[in-house]
Formats: structure tokens, C-alpha cells, sequence
């Protein structure tokens, strides 16, 4: 006889849920709304998510009040944990996807934004993402990663190109490899330590003082590359360009903030008490890697001859540049990628969402891509504010200053600095450098050569009032960034630290 | 208004600059004309409100900007950097004034007026991050006025020019983070306040490393041999305007800097530096001299004799004492006088034949007799005859470095004798005999609108040359206070006995002016 399961519902602290709940709820609604009146307008469903990300927002913050009052905050049965590190990346998460979901909303009709499922599918993805990043139980991690990701591959496949077939295949693909991989390394991990708890894993690691190292290692170094696939981080990139390409330039522009935040977290909680247990070879490894993704995508990104491929390695060089936070892991470079990643997403969502802008509804005659530099010849003389505006967001991104991503540089070379990385600090510095080669060469597209002869070249023929808005807000953003900055730092940094990191 | 006077001149070119936008582009010319008036009006102000017997910061401004890591929005100007500013004011008014039929007029105005906003952004920060920031943005319009109106290889030279500032830039941010944290571990709190850091002295071999992380991003700027390969394309790439400013002004960022940060901050690396800096800038003489010598494009010659003279600049700063750093600064802004003009007068020419090959001409004086006066009147001045403004400087430079070496002085002293057979062989090829390209013949002389541009430019030239204290008197108390300041921070015995304490000094700075005129 089985003795009845006794749980108080206060124990379970539901209000830990609350947050990734919404987003589910509103999927649903979705759906549900479909089911009774198909053929509604996309406006209407792209208001319905905005108004669940709205309260989700507000969710989140009321955990933000809960988490500086009475710190971290365990929920349902301890899996579910709020801590900085997860209001942080859940305010980029939901924060991005509220200025990303009005891009749906373009001048011309594109078919995948006009199915209600696009819309469910992306809430689903919001939900997945959260629950990966609100908890240190690598299964809740897992499925979590998992539910965003099957979310997201769908996603990218319902752009109808050719390749976006192809590419969502290959997300697929090594999205799948990068599950088995993380699965493996779980196992290991468990295996070592009778748990599946990060913090729980670090206890046990620490009190036998890592007797079975190269067990640790082997767990780690599935870990690595299960992450590394997320990430992006060379070798395990060669995804991330062809994904791009085929998706959406929305899309794109998303999937280079918010799945990276979501994977940023989770390597940091993961990788963070093994730096820390002084297990040198790890540092190495990480040292190595991070210097080989900020080197080696910049030097890629040099040679593209298409913008958003262009823009793909550079998010990569991007992600290998915050991947030294992790390897530093210090409470000024744990602030850091968080406000990088800030002043990242401004920047970025901006600039996709000018390619987004500069989308045509076929590919005419001749034309290979989409965003061929040449397309933006002359841009100065046809459209001269789009041309300016791009410029902006490329010199936020080449880190010149005083725009937005400049003080998330400064920041993090800073935290090298202070932490003694000075030889990191230098090659930050120098691909600082190269990488404004290739941002400046769509400045002198825009600005130096002519324009294309035949004159057919529309280069804001996408635009709508709700992308205007979009843009303006990134630009303020990366203009201004500087005004809010110092709320930014102190609020960021009092999280991280609050949080033990 | 004089507490903010100096983020009035910082943003309102900026500002106007903007409200451009909204102006019909046949009063476009007339429009920057007005605004570079009013703000030369106003550096003007700052000069006649200024206290010449201080030799600290004046008119400071400080706002909080990033409290939390020690940025801050901090201004000020002491005699040092006025008179850059007054030059900065100064050239972008004549420039926007003579700016002749440029395509695009408008855009082009409007990017003057960003990049006056940055230089003298740069000349009034007294924060690490807040120059930085107007440093580096300097380079944008200047990318964008070399790429856009330059010649034929106009975007290679554009780009060119700004990468290797930027990588040169981004070097020194690493600099200035470190100075940051050394600052940060001495006292607890994060500051980039320059005026904070003088306070913190450092051990000699901290000292040796962050001033060479500086000195990349200022050498390359100036730019000093080897780093100042990419100055010959973007002058010769640039159109009349951009070489302008470029020599004028945004070369003399490199040289300030250096006796902004380098000097009070690491004076014991400096005197450790000094000589190979001071070989450096020989070569630079006499190697930009020689190269100089074997153009055929007059504007190329022009523009090697500025890199030659930015040697002397730095020569002079390096000399570590009160004569040679106020020279220095004396020089660069007879430097930035002179070779403006040099390049307003190639552009002249340039107009009238678009080409800017010597071989083209000969016997202009001839044809253009108030042209060869003028052109004339500046070449001495660039060789740095007695009476002229050039002199002044470059004698109290090398009386500078004559103290520390009696040898390399002399050797800079003859390679700029040797530099002024180029300025005279380019007068003589384009000036002297008959006229023999049937084009030349009916070349109209100088117009108003040049002569507008011109005459202010040879008053200055003379008057300066003639009686500089007005201008040195300021410099001079205030590069005092900055050698006192390295004589009290050094720490080696080397450094304490090269670096001179003023208070012995003074008499014979005074005594030297006077040499001078």
C-alpha cells in the first residue's frame, strides 16, 4: 500500500513557473483562435503575442522584485531556480522577441508569417528557451532546449526559399548531434555524481576533490561541443552561415540573440565551477577556443561577398568575444556578457532588421543572394537615411565608439584586464580591428561607389511603419546607449553577483 | 555660458550640422560659412576669457556619464590646447568658406561640421574614454570626405587610413583599461579622469609598457616612421579640403596626445624612450625629405614636408623640457598655419588645371604674380625662415633637445636645411623661366574667395613670426606646470635629471622667446 503523495502547494513556489507559462498559454491561444475563425489578419496575431510577452515581461520582473528582496528562489520540487543569471537572459529573451515578432508586419506578404502557426510555434520556442535558462537540472535544460529548438526549426522551414529547406535540414541535423552530445555528457556526468543538478554535480566533484578527472574531462568535453554546435564556436559553426542565409532575415537576426543568450547561460552555469576547480586543461581549451572563434569568423567574414553572410560570421566572431567572459569568470566579465549581450541585441536586430527591409519578394534574374554588398551601392543617393542608419549599425558593431556596442567592449576588455588576461585583452583588441574591415566595407558601398545601373534595385521596399518603428527603437539604443549605461552596469552587475557568479 | 562653453563648441557644429539637413543645398555654403564663423567666434571667446597666468584646466565641466566604472563627461581646456582649438575653429571656417565647386556640397559641409565637433571634442576631453570617444569618431567623417571626393583610388586610401587608425586606437584602449585598473587597485575606485591620473605614479617597468601600448595609437596617428605609410594616399587621395584638415588639424591629435597622456603620465619611460623617439623622428626629416624630393605631384611634395615637420614637433616634445615641449606646441600650430595653406594653394592650381603634376607648370609667376607671392610667403615660412611662424617654433624645439643631445640636434638642425632644397626645387619647377604649356598661359590669379581664405593665413604667418608671445606666453605656463609635474612624478635617477625642474628653467624660456623674435 502506497502511502498517499503529500505536497503543500506553497512549497512548490508555482510563481517560479509563472513566466514560462505565459508564452505556453498563449501558443495555445493561438491555436485555439485558429481553430474557431481561420484567415484572420497577421496583425492580429502578431498584437495577441506581443500582449503575452507583455505580461510575460511583466512576469519575469515581478521574480526580478522577488529574487533582489529574498535571493535565489528554488521552485516545483527544486527544479526550477530564479537566480540573476536567469531573470538577465530571460529579460534579453523575451525583451528581443517583443521587438522581433512586429517584423512580421512587412510592406509585402510573405507567406510563412501568414499561418497562425508561425506565431504558436514562436511562443512555444519563448517558453522553451526560458525553462532552459530558469533552472540548473540538466534534464528540465534539455527538454527545455529541445522545445525551443524543434520550435525553431520549423520556424526557418516555413520561409519559402530553396534554401531554407536545406537549411532548417541542417539545423536539424546538427541540432540533433548537439542533443546527443549534451545527453552523453549528462550521463557522465550523473553517472560521476548521482545527480543531475548542476549546483549538486559541483558539490560532489568538489568534496572528493575531482578524484575521477578523467571522467570529469570526458563529460566535459561532450559538453563543450554539445555547446559549441549552440554556439557556434568554430569548428562547430559551419552551420551558422548557411542557416542564416536561408532563413528569414528576421529570423536570423533572432536566432543571433536569443538561442546564443539561452546556450551563453547554461555554459556559464556548467563551465563556470569546473574553471573555478582549477582543472587546467579546460582553461586551455576554452582559451583556445575563444581565441579561434573571434579570429578565425573574422577572417571568414573578410572574404563574403553577401551581407548577411557577412553578418553571420560576425555574430560568430561576436559569440567567440563573449565566450571570454566564461573563461574568465569573473563577476565584472559575468556583467559583462550580460551587457554585451544587451547592447548586443539592439545593434543586431537592428542591422538584420535592415536587410529585412531591404528583402524582395523574388529573386530577380541574375541575382545569386539577396544581400549582395553590390545591391547597397550608392545606397547614400537612393535611400540616403537607410544608408545612414545602416552605417550606424555597422559602426556599432565594428565597436566604434559612441555607439552602443563600444562600452560593451570597453567593458569586457576591461574584465580581461583586471583579471590578468592582458594577452586576451590584446587579441580582442586586434580583432576588434580586423573586423572593422568588413563592417566598413558596407559603409563604402553605401556611401562611396555608385549606384547600380539598371535602377531596379529597391533597397527599402520591404519597410512598413511597424519596421520603421523597430529600427528607430534599435537605433536609439545604439545611439543612446551610453545614457543608460550606468543603470545598465549597477542593475546587471548586482544580479550576477547576487546570483554567486 | 561660459561654464559650458565648451560643450557649446563641441556640439554646436554638430547640432547645426544637423539642422543642415533641413536647408536647400544653394544656402548650404553660406549656412556652414555662418556656423564655422560663429564658432570661431566663440573659440575666440574662450581665448579673450581665458586666464594666461594659470597654468591648470580652465572652464571645466564634469558630468557623471558611467559613474559606476569611473567614466565621466570632464572638460577643460588650459594653454596647451586652446590655441589647437582656436586652429580647429579656425580651419573649418576657411576650409567650408573657400570650398570651391565640390559635387554634393551639402553633404560635404555637413560632415565638416561632425568632424569639427570631434576634433574638438578630442582637444577639450579631460576624460580617458570621453577623448577616446571623440578620437575614434574622428575617423568617420574624414573616411567618409576622403571616399567620397577623393581621386581614383579614393576608397583604397580612405580605408586604408582608417584601419590602420583604428588597430593603432584600439591598442591604446588597452592602455587606458589598464591605467583604469592600476588606478582602480591604488585608490579602490575606477576612474578615466586624466586629472586623476597624473596623481598616480607608477613603477618604471608598468610605465614602459602602457606607454608603448599609447604610443602605438599616437605614432600611427602623427604619424611617425615607419607607421606613416598610409599618409601619403590619403593626402594624395584627398580632395583640397580634406588634406586641410588633415594636416592641420587631425595629424596634431598624435603630438597633443603625446604631451596630453605619454609625458605627465610616464615620464620615467619617456626619458627611456626618448632617444629612439628622437632617432625616429630624424629619420622622419630626413627620409620624408629625400622622398619628398623625388615627386612629380606638387601635393605629394607637400605632403611628405608635413610628415618632416611633424618630426620636428616630436622632437621637440620629446626633448622633455619646457623649451622644446612649448615649441613643440608652438610648431604645430605654425605647422597647422602653414601646410594648410600649402594645401589650400595646391588646390588652387589644382581648380584651375586639375592636375597637380609640376611638370605641367612653370613660369607661374608670370602668369599669377599675387599666386607665386603668396605661394612664395608660405614656402619660406615652411622652411622655416626667420620672421615666420615656423621659426619660432622649430628654433625653441631644437634648443629643446639641444639639452639632451647636442649631437642629434645638429643632425636634425641640417636635415632641415637639407628638407628645404625640395620646397625651393618644387618653387623653381613650377614658378621660374617661361611659360611653356600653351594652358598656363591665361590662368586667371587668385580669386576673392581664395584671397578671403589666404590673407588671414600669411597675417598670421608674419605677425606670429614676428611677435609669438601672445600665444607662447599661455603655452608656456602651462607647459610648465606639466614638466614640474614629470620632474616631481619620476622615479628613476636618470629620468629626475633630464627632466628639469621648472622653477631654475623659467628665466631662460623667457630669455629664449625673446631669442626667437
Amino acid at each position: 500500500m502506497l502511502s498517499p503523495v503529500n505536497v503543500s502547494l506553497e512549497s512548490l513556489n508555482l510563481m517560479t513557473l509563472a513566466p514560462m507559462l505565459i508564452p505556453i498559454v498563449g501558443a495555445l491561444f493561438i491555436l485555439v483562435i485558429d481553430l474557431f475563425k481561420s484567415n484572420l489578419d497577421r496583425s492580429l496575431y502578431v498584437m495577441v503575442s506581443i500582449l503575452f510577452l507583455l505580461l510575460d515581461f511583466g512576469a519575469v520582473s515581478d521574480a526580478a522584485g522577488v529574487f533582489s528582496k529574498d535571493g535565489i528562489v528554488l521552485g516545483v520540487f527544486d527544479v526550477m531556480l530564479i537566480d540573476g543569471l536567469a531573470l538577465l537572459s530571460q529579460f534579453i529573451i523575451v525583451g528581443a522577441s517583443i521587438f522581433f515578432i512586429p517584423l512580421a508586419l512587412t510592406n509585402k506578404r510573405f507567406h510563412e508569417t501568414s499561418y497562425p502557426e508561425f506565431f504558436a510555434l514562436f511562443l512555444f520556442m519563448i517558453g522553451g528557451f526560458q525553462f532552459m535558462v530558469a533552472s540548473d537540472n540538466l534534464i528540465l535544460i534539455f527538454v527545455g532546449l529541445e522545445t525551443a529548438s524543434l520550435a525553431l526549426y520549423t520556424l526557418i522551414a516555413l520561409h519559402n526559399r530553396d534554401k531554407s529547406f536545406e537549411a532548417a535540414v541542417k539545423y536539424f541535423t546538427m541540432g540533433a548531434l548537439a542533443a546527443g552530445l549534451y545527453s552523453f555528457g549528462a550521463m557522465v556526468f550523473y553517472a560521476l555524481t548521482g545527480s543531475v543538478e548542476i549546483n549538486q554535480i559541483a558539490t560532489v566533484l568538489a568534496a572528493n576533490s575531482y578524484a575521477d578527472i578523467g571522467y570529469v574531462l570526458i563529460g566535459v568535453v561532450f559538453m563543450l561541443a554539445s555547446f559549441g554546435f549552440k554556439l557556434s564556436i568554430v569548428p562547430f559553426h559551419t552551420w551558422t552561415p548557411d542557416v542564416y542565409e536561408g532563413a528569414s532575415s528576421s529570423m536570423a537576426g533572432y536566432m543571433s540573440i536569443v538561442p546564443k543568450i539561452a546556450a551563453f547561460v547554461v555554459a556559464m552555469r556548467i563551465f563556470e565551477f569546473l574553471i573555478h576547480s582549477g582543472v587546467v586543461w579546460l582553461e586551455i581549451v576554452l582559451y583556445v577556443f575563444v581565441v579561434v572563434t573571434m579570429t578565425a569568423a573574422n577572417i571568414w567574414a573578410l572574404v563574403q561577398s553577401d551581407v548577411k553572410r557577412m553578418l553571420a560570421y560576425s555574430s560568430i566572431s561576436h559569440a567567440g568575444f563573449v565566450m571570454a567572459a566564461i573563461l574568465i569568470g569573473t563577476t565584472q566579465s559575468n556583467s559583462a556578457l550580460f551587457l554585451y549581450w544587451i547592447l548586443f541585441s539592439f545593434t543586431n536586430l537592428g542591422s538584420f532588421s535592415m536587410l529585412w527591409i531591404s528583402r524582395q519578394k523574388e529573386l530577380p534574374q541574375g541575382q545569386a543572394t539577396d544581400h549582395s554588398f553590390e545591391r547597397f551601392s550608392g545606397m547614400i543617393k537612393t535611400s540616403p537615411i537607410a544608408a545612414v542608419v545602416m552605417a550606424i549599425f555597422m559602426l556599432s558593431l565594428a565597436g566604434l565608439p559612441p555607439f552602443a556596442l563600444f562600452w560593451g567592449k570597453v567593458y569586457m576588455i576591461s574584465s580581461a584586464v583586471t583579471s590578468g588576461y592582458t594577452v586576451l585583452a590584446l587579441i580582442m583588441a586586434l580583432n576588434s580591428a580586423i573586423a572593422g574591415y568588413y563592417y566598413i566595407k558596407l559603409i563604402v558601398f553605401m556611401f562611396m561607389k555608385d549606384p547600380v545601373e539598371n535602377g531596379t534595385v529597391e533597397t527599402i521596399a520591404n519597410s512598413s511603419t511597424a519596421l520603421k518603428t523597430i529600427v528607430g527603437f534599435s537605433l536609439v539604443g545604439t545611439i543612446f546607449a551610453f545614457v543608460a549605461l550606468n543603470p545598465l552596469l549597477e542593475f546587471v552587475t548586482s544580479f550576477v553577483y547576487n546570483s554567486g557568479y | 555660458m561660459l561654464d559650458h562653453i565648451l560643450s557649446i563648441l563641441i556640439f554646436f557644429p554638430a547640432l547645426a550640422g544637423v539642422f543642415g539637413f533641413m536647408i536647400h543645398k544653394d544656402g548650404m555654403r553660406a549656412y556652414g560659412t555662418a556656423v564655422a564663423a560663429i564658432e570661431f567666434a566663440l573659440s575666440l571667446w574662450l581665448w579673450f576669457a581665458f586666464d594666461s597666468t594659470v597654468s591648470g584646466m580652465q572652464f571645466m565641466e564634469n558630468i557623471p556619464l558611467v559613474p559606476a566604472f569611473g567614466i565621466n563627461y570632464i572638460l577643460g581646456v588650459d594653454g596647451i590646447s586652446l590655441f589647437i582649438i582656436i586652429l580647429a575653429a579656425f580651419f573649418t571656417m576657411i576650409g567650408i568658406a573657400s570650398l570651391t565647386d565640390t559635387p554634393n556640397v551639402k553633404n560635404m559641409i555637413i560632415t565638416l561640421l561632425f568632424l569639427q565637433m570631434t576634433m574638438i571634442g578630442v582637444f577639450a576631453a579631460l576624460d580617458a574614454i570621453v577623448f577616446y570617444v571623440f578620437w575614434e569618431l574622428s575617423l568617420v567623417p574624414m573616411l567618409y570626405i576622403i571616399g567620397a571626393w577623393g581621386g581614383p583610388l579614393r576608397i583604397y586610401a580612405s580605408v586604408k587610413f582608417f584601419l590602420y587608425t583604428f588597430a593603432g586606437s584600439l591598442v591604446m584602449l588597452v592602455g587606458m583599461l589598464f591605467m583604469a585598473y592600476f588606478f582602480y587597485q591604488a585608490t579602490g575606485v575606477w576612474s578615466f579622469a586624466i586629472l586623476d591620473w597624473y596623481r598616480l605614479i607608477l613603477p618604471e617597468s608598468f610605465q614602459l609598457w602602457l606607454f608603448a601600448a599609447f604610443f602605438i595609437g599616437f605614432a600611427i596617428k602623427v604619424p611617425m616612421f615607419p607607421f606613416h605609410t598610409w599618409l601619403p594616399y590619403a593626402h594624395g587621395q584627398a580632395p583640397t579640403i580634406g588634406s586641410v584638415i588633415l594636416a592641420a588639424i587631425l595629424l596634431k591629435m598624435g603630438t597633443y596626445a603625446f604631451i596630453r597622456f605619454s609625458l605627465p603620465l610616464f615620464p620615467d619611460a619617456s626619458v627611456f624612450f626618448m632617444f629612439p623617439i628622437a632617432i625616429i623622428a630624424i629619420i622622419m626629416i630626413i627620409y620624408t625629405a629625400m622622398v619628398a624630393y623625388a615627386q612629380e605631384d606638387v601635393k605629394q611634395v607637400v605632403a611628405y614636408s608635413s610628415v618632416s615637420h611633424m618630426g620636428v614637433i616630436v622632437l621637440g616634445t620629446f626633448a622633455l623640457n619646457v623649451e622644446g615641449i612649448s615649441g613643440s606646441i608652438f610648431l604645430m600650430i605654425a605647422h597647422g598655419v602653414v601646410s594648410g595653406a600649402l594645401f589650400l594653394l595646391v588646390g588652387v592650381i589644382y581648380d584651375r588645371r586639375h592636375t597637380k603634376l609640376m611638370s605641367e607648370f612653370g613660369g607661374l609667376a608670370h602668369v599669377m604674380p599675387r599666386y607665386a607671392t603668396i605661394f612664395g610667403l608660405m614656402l619660406m615660412a615652411s622652411v622655416g625662415m626667420p620672421l615666420t611662424i615656423n621659426f619660432v617654433g622649430e628654433f625653441l624645439s631644437l634648443l629643446g633637445f639641444y639639452q639632451q643631445s647636442h649631437i642629434l640636434t645638429l643632425l636634425a638642425g641640417i636635415a632641415i636645411i637639407v628638407g628645404a632644397i625640395y620646397m625651393l626645387a618644387a618653387y623653381k619647377k613650377m614658378f621660374f623661366g617661361d611659360v611653356t604649356n600653351e594652358k598656363n598661359k591665361n590662368l586667371p590669379d587668385v580669386s576673392k574667395r581664395e584671397l578671403l581664405a589666404l590673407i588671414p593665413l600669411s597675417i598670421i604667418t608674419v605677425w606670429l613670426g614676428i611677435y609669438p608671445k601672445p600665444i607662447l606666453g599661455p603655452i608656456n605656463t602651462s607647459v610648465e606646470s606639466v614638466v614640474q609635474l614629470m620632474h616631481n612624478k619620476a622615479t628613476t635617477q636618470e629620468a629626475k635629471s633630464r627632466i628639469p625642474s621648472v622653477i631654475t628653467i623659467t628665466h631662460g624660456t623667457q630669455a629664449s622667446a625673446k631669442e626667437a623674435h
